[in-house]
């Protein structure tokens, strides 16, 4: 559930750009004197989520949904070096029950690609190694203490990503890529929580750390690039949903999704992305599935 | 534009910190310095009782003297301990000398906040029913909601200032000074008073609480009693108290327990759940009355919580009482008022700000939290603490705020299951709540006769906050309404009314003998 607007945003993170753009995420590099600029809709629902280990319905949400349009930039500085950003306009709504809709801008993330490494050969293709670091903070006062429908966790993070990448000669690639994500604690509203096994009494949540992991294989010849992705999210800590609770902000929220896309340029530098995804298993998350389009704009400058 | 900038500064400093590995780690529980109570209160053995006839109800036989081999032995155990004392121990001590009755307040918030989740509906429909025979299944027992934990913290709260009262008397009639203070080679690992240690203050609060939890929260039971004896260890080990102290305050302590728990077994709550019939006979009364009657907001529709709370025996008023102190009717569900009220709360939820959301939140104590009774309890306790209270002065401080909202909530509960008033989003469904909706009727509202009663009495207790109280008073009503879950009716109802029930407090407070 929980957190399927935060992670709404990560599978945004992953398809905010495009063929002739790249990702925080991808094994892609843009020309240098790029500039990128798109927009994605995401929709992402559930009704089946996992009260911890529990796979249930909740008659008191439904189904819950959550829509979002991101504005991602991307500026390639070398053939090297890349910076990107986002920011996302989020809203939640839930199908049953009295609880209300969420909506509001939530986190932008700032992020610098740099491709150390690249070995083209002319038989057996080439590979890319990447590292990137990103941060992230909320652009508004949201409340993280609304799951599930609170529109993200409301605190700072700071990512590093390594990315290995190998594209055959023939049009093929596959891609390898972990993350480690600090979350920084966030406050509530409130003077206490009840969360893993114990009373707190104050108003600051110690957040888990989250490492994220995927691999991905596809297609990529001229205007066309077919990746799909098989992505696990392991939180480092946090308690359970308890029988009948709430969720809460730093629940061990873990996951194994699929996501596959189709990104097709066209003339005049635009080009467009569609995606799907699907959660397979998971924990204090919702078994959602995800729909996203994206419009891109790239040019040399 | 500055305002971007400044945040990704922000963010990226917090990228450093968090890089290098700063500690995010959060303290769980309120700091409570060792006790050093600016008063011994050499008299709390006459103030007025609560249930007991008398201090000296229970007896507690004559300690033997101090030159006695036994206790000499008893010395010579402790300075043996005292030798060895691990860092665990010296752990142990740390925690409990900051005081017996505020460490219990706190383990007793902690069980509320655990136990406050309803039954999750069955597969086939329905809701199973919490059973106290069966405290480890699925739904738990108890289901520790706002009543329950009201009377909980009452009931635990009493029974602990008679005990202490008790103790006290008996404490000054054989005047046996600390370990401590009486044995040469005893230290006292924090700070040890003159209070006389037969019998031991931390041995009857174990006892009494003990006790008291065991039977509201059996499924505890194993903490509870660790922690119970992790107490009574502390005070040997920091030299507060010999065996025979806590040996004579743990059983004048279950004793006192078993009189307010023979209480608790007749005081209605056993039947407090009611039948179907009875609530939908209470749902008729309504209805015939020309109005609309409340209907459960839950997913499957769920049972109302406790409809016969109203009818458990209160501390300090009698049935009449709560019968002659319950509010006029709320609006009539057909009139005007109710309309403008109705659009009111559609207003308010519609455009509400984040400081309206933010208030909402700080006073939602629902599901899963210590409850509205706990939050005013988390308030008293930094007094408590502040004030240097004594145990037994501590134990008056929330005898007193805990016995007034129970009263509140039986009297709140009574008059909520009379008027059996429908919430707003049932009114108009298009009104959606910011925290979740309580599972029964709206007028008047608890968190506000709560909330009244206890401001009522700590202001009393402590003159100096009282503006503060009022202010929280205030905002906790008000909370209700930003929630989208009250009617302004319901909030003034339910704040006059809880002053009202805090009178019968106070009128005992200002008689007990309590300088």
């Amino acid at each position: 559930m929980l957190r399927s607007a935060a992670r709404a945003v990560l599978v945004i993170a992953s398809t905010a750009a495009s063929i002739s753009a790249q990702t925080p995420a991808d094994g892609l590099m843009m020309p240098k004197r790029t500039m990128m600029a798109g927009v994605v809709y995401a929709r992402d629902s559930w009704r089946e989520y996992w009260e911890g280990t529990l796979k249930r319905t909740n008659g008191n949400v439904g189904r819950v949904t959550t829509q979002s349009v991101t504005f991602a930039a991307g500026y390639a500085i070398t053939d090297r070096i890349a910076v990107m950003a986002a920011m996302p306009y989020v809203s939640t709504h839930a199908s049953q029950g009295v609880l209300s809709d969420m909506s509001g801008i939530q986190d932008l993330s700032v992020s610098a690609k740099y491709k150390f490494a690249s070995v083209a050969t002319e038989s057996h293709g080439a590979f890319n190694a990447f590292v990137v670091g990103a941060a992230a903070i909320p652009m508004s006062d949201y409340t993280p203490d609304f799951l599930p429908l609170s529109i993200g966790t409301g605190g700072s993070r700071a990512a590093g990503r390594l990315i290995l990448n190998y594209q055959t000669a023939s049009s093929w690639f596959a891609t390898a890529s972990a993350a480690y994500t600090f979350c920084n604690n966030v406050r509530l509203n409130r003077n206490s929580y009840y969360t893993d096994g114990q009373l707190y009494l104050t108003n600051e949540v110690s957040m888990p750390n989250v490492f994220e992991s995927s691999i991905s294989a596809g297609y990529k010849r001229g205007r066309i690039h077919i990746p799909v992705s098989l992505t696990q999210q392991r939180t480092m800590g946090g308690g359970d949903i308890r029988r009948q609770d709430m969720p809460f902000v730093s629940n061990r929220m873990n996951f194994t999704r699929v996501d596959g896309s189709v990104a097709y340029a066209l003339p005049g530098n635009l080009s467009v992305r569609f995606g799907a995804g699907h959660v397979l298993s998971g924990r204090n998350v919702g078994q959602s599935t995800t729909f996203t389009s994206g419009l891109f704009h790239a040019h040399r400058l | 534009m500055r305002i971007v900038f400044n945040r990704i500064a922000a963010a990226s400093c917090a990228a450093l910190i968090v890089a290098t590995g700063c500690d995010k780690s959060v303290s769980p529980v309120e700091v409570l310095p060792p006790l050093e109570p600016s008063s011994l209160e050499p008299t709390a053995g006459s103030w007025s009782m609560i249930l007991l006839t008398g201090p000296n109800q229970f007896t507690v036989a004559a300690p033997s003297s101090t030159t006695s081999p036994e206790y000499l032995a008893e010395l010579e155990a402790i300075r043996t301990s005292q030798a060895n004392l691990t860092s665990a121990q010296m752990r142990s001590i740390e925690y409990w000398s900051g005081g017996g009755v505020m460490r219990w307040n706190q383990i007793l918030r902690e069980l509320v906040a655990r136990y406050n989740l309803p039954p999750a509906p069955r597969d086939e429909g329905g809701y199973p029913v919490p059973d106290a025979d069966n405290p480890f299944g699925d739904p738990a027992f108890p289901f520790a909601n706002p009543v329950y934990a009201a009377r909980a913290y009452s009931y635990v709260s009493a029974a602990q200032y008679d005990a202490l009262k008790s103790a006290w008397y008996w404490k000054y009639r054989y005047n046996r000074l600390s370990p401590a203070k009486n044995g040469t080679g005893i230290h006292a690992v924090m700070p040890i008073s003159d209070l006389p240690s037969y019998p031991s203050e931390d041995a009857v609060i174990s006892g009494v609480t003990v006790e008291m939890l065991k039977s509201l929260f059996p499924a505890a039971l194993e903490e509870i009693t660790l922690k119970a004896a992790e107490q009574r260890n502390a005070a040997l080990w920091s030299g507060k108290a010999t065996a025979s102290d806590l040996a004579a305050g743990l059983a004048l302590g279950k004793s006192v327990a078993a009189t307010f728990l023979a209480r608790a077994g007749t005081d209605g709550m056993r039947n407090a759940a009611g039948t179907t019939a009875q609530w939908q006979a209470m749902a008729a009364a309504v209805t015939a009355r020309g109005e609309i009657a409340w209907t459960s907001r839950d997913i499957p529709a769920r049972p109302p919580m406790l409809p016969l709370f109203g009818q458990v025996r209160a501390w300090m008023m009698t049935p009449a009482n709560i019968v002659t102190e319950r509010p006029g009717p709320p609006p009539s569900t057909s009139s005007q008022q109710m309309k403008d009220e109705l659009g009111e709360v559609k207003r308010t939820v519609d455009n509400l700000s984040s400081s309206q959301l933010a208030i909402a939140q700080k006073w939602n104590d629902g599901a899963g939290t210590y409850s509205p009774p706990g939050h005013w309890n988390d308030v008293a306790l930094e007094y408590v603490r502040d004030a240097k209270m004594s145990e037994v002065r501590a134990a008056r401080v929330f005898a007193l705020l805990n016995m007034a909202m129970d009263d509140a909530g039986v009297g709140c509960w009574e008059a909520k299951f009379y008027y059996y008033n429908p919430r707003p989003s049932q009114m108009d469904p298009s009104i959606k709540t910011k925290i979740g909706i309580p599972n029964f009727p709206a007028y008047p509202s608890g968190h506000s006769t709560f909330s009244a009663a206890a401001a009522s009495v700590l202001s009393y207790l402590f003159p100096s906050g009282a503006g503060s109280f009022s202010l929280m008073r205030d905002e906790a009503g008000i909370s209700r309404l930003y929630g989208g879950i009250h009617y302004r009716s319901d909030i003034d109802a339910g704040k006059a009314h809880g002053n009202r029930i805090a009178t019968y407090t106070l009128n005992f407070a200002k008689n007990d003998g309590a300088p």
